[in-house]
């Protein structure tokens, strides 16, 4: 295929992902869930998938899954047209300076490094290259996952399609402008975390009236599933669903007015300011 | 509203020198200071006096109660079967109805729901909902349910005076004029009153169109929140709907000392008064109750 082909968006959106290959940069938690995430949802075959880091600590795991690995960068750039930098933030600079001279506009770079603006992104590569940032979350490995992606300024429509028909596989998958990024990581990037907390305590509750650990934990588990299943599906609003629960002077109410009084609300803001300002800040340094 | 006229009102109070009572009076309101006369030239019967006169009062006019007679009762906290009871002794089969309104039957605006007793028929309930539909919302509940309208609704107004009084407070403090921060803050609570009641969203959603993305709603949102403002309101409505519940009870007991209700009924019009003491601290605190009507007697 010839380099024009490339430029329009109507055959990047077109082109099957199976023959689309997907090179990695960078091998950690986040890339890794990814791929994996890609991999179960059968988008692309396991041989389209290249990895690369520096040792082969991280790389064992990939190869059991079929991936094929290497320690070369370059070589990901070369064998590769969807390239996710997958490097930890302070490295990143670096890698792209080595990585900069195999990049080329048949290519689509999307970075995952938290903090890294589109605008640094794009200065550290060649003018006019297809550059994304992804702000993916932990779940995309059970393809449950909740992303966001933001385009830079040479990225077409043809590119954010690709990309989101890809990772759909892997759960949510939205566009959106730049500065929302930071705010996702506050909301569901860490937001993960906020949830475990929760499931945690709940079943910590349970565990204090006499239920046994592993089975509090499980039903915690379950109960997030499934409340979580019912707001995505119904598209109502929460309120609303939380209402329906709530029959009158019922225990339901009696635990809600609990956690009013405990200032859940706020509390749950406060965190995801926090983590939302810290992530800004990160990309300030 | 328009669903009586004037001369069809008597009302009856021992104390003449009542501002109410001349306000009743300039409305064409026919009064007396004879209560077995209001219940012989009436045919629906608010009782209307503080929750511990209720016993007296029944004794004063149950002889003149007759079949046709629906008695009302808005006292807080007195049961429809302890109305019944006391009747009896005089008519076989008293009608009696218990209600609980607010005070802003005053504008027309007000939240009333009532219980029927056992000898009130469904037409009885239905006209008292027409008398009281005329001022405001209304509606049957069973009876357990009056004591939480109660803690809601009943005290529901002090409630959002006390919170347009803070509003206006944060208006004057960012330098709005004190009338006018009264008067916003006032118009706020009603609008959103009203799209909340003529809307099909729920006031999450109705918040939520209110709040835009790192705006100054949400931020001032964040603050009532870290302060419990939620639990705040829970906690309060459940205080009066317990409390009314206690107050209740102590009557049920009639705990009332009467030493007190002799004074009472002597001095006639001082029940509002602080200085007024009984023996024991929880007998004060039926004088102190809150009553939603604003005809004494």
């Amino acid at each position: 295929r010839g380099r024009d082909l490339w430029r329009t968006g109507r055959a990047r959106a077109a082109m099957e992902a199976a023959e689309l290959r997907v090179g990695f940069v960078g091998a950690g938690r986040m890339a890794g869930g990814l791929a994996r995430g890609l991999l179960r949802a059968g988008k692309v075959p396991a041989s389209s998938i290249l990895a690369s880091a520096p040792s082969d600590k991280n790389l064992d795991a990939w190869r059991e899954s079929g991936c094929r690995t290497t320690h070369c960068n370059l070589e990901v750039l070369q064998d590769c047209t969807l390239v996710f930098l997958a490097t930890k933030p302070h490295v990143l600079p670096g890698v792209l300076q080595e990585i900069r001279p195999a990049v080329g506009p048949h290519h689509i770079v999307v970075s995952l490094a938290a903090g890294i603006t589109l605008q640094t992104l794009q200065r550290l590569l060649p003018a006019g290259t297809n550059v994304l940032r992804l702000m993916p979350n932990l779940p995309c490995v059970v393809q449950a996952g909740a992303m966001v992606f933001a385009r830079g300024s040479s990225a077409g429509d043809g590119e954010a399609t690709l990309l989101k028909n890809l990772l759909s596989s892997c759960g949510l998958c939205e566009e959106v402008p730049e500065s929302y990024i930071d705010i996702h990581t506050g909301l569901s990037g860490s937001g993960v975390a906020y949830v475990y907390l929760f499931a945690e305590a709940l079943a910590d509750g349970a565990v204090k009236m006499g239920m046994p650990g592993g089975l509090a934990r499980r039903i915690a588990a379950q109960t997030l599933l499934g409340a979580a299943k019912m707001m995505v599906e119904t598209g109502e609003h929460p309120a609303k669903l939380r209402e329906d629960v709530c029959t009158p002077g019922g225990t339901t109410i009696h635990a809600l007015h609990q956690l009013e009084k405990g200032a859940l609300r706020a509390t749950v803001m406060n965190a995801v300011e926090a983590a939302t300002n810290r992530a800004r800040d990160v990309a300030e340094d | 509203a328009g669903v009586l006229a004037a001369h069809k009102i008597t009302a009856s109070s021992p104390d003449t020198d009542l501002p109410t009572v001349s306000g009743l009076r300039k409305m064409g309101v026919n009064f007396t200071v004879s209560n077995k006369d209001t219940v012989k030239s009436s045919d629906v019967l608010f009782l209307a006096v503080k929750p511990p006169i209720i016993p007296f009062i029944l004794d004063e006019v149950g002889p003149d109660i007759e079949p046709r007679h629906i008695v009302v009762s808005c006292a807080a906290g007195v049961t429809i079967s302890s109305l019944e009871k006391k009747l009896s002794t005089f008519c076989p089969t008293p009608k009696v109805i218990r209600c609980m309104t607010n005070t802003p039957v005053i504008v027309r605006e007000g939240a009333t729901v009532y219980a029927t007793g056992t000898h009130a028929d469904v037409e009885d309930g239905k006209l008292l909902e027409q008398l009281m539909a005329s001022v405001g919302f209304c509606t049957e509940v069973e009876e357990d349910l009056i004591d939480a309208v109660t803690g809601l609704s009943g005290s529901g107004p002090a409630y959002a005076f006390t919170a347009l009084d803070a509003l206006a407070d944060g208006g004057v403090k960012m330098g709005l004029p004190r009338r006018l921060a009264v008067r916003l803050g006032a118009q706020a609570l009603l609008g959103a009153a009203k799209m909340l009641l003529e809307s099909e969203q729920h006031p999450g959603q109705l918040k939520d169109n209110v709040c835009s993305p790192g705006g100054a709603t949400i931020h001032a949102l964040h603050f009532l929140e870290s302060g419990g403002f939620r639990s705040l309101l829970i906690n309060a409505v459940e205080a009066s709907c317990i409390r009314t519940r206690e107050l209740q009870h102590l009557a049920d007991q009639e705990q009332i000392s009467p030493a007190a209700i002799k004074k009472t009924l002597l001095d006639k019009v001082k029940l509002e008064s602080p200085s007024l003491s009984v023996s024991s601290a929880s007998r004060v605190s039926l004088f102190a109750n809150k009553s939603p009507s604003s005809k004494k007697n």
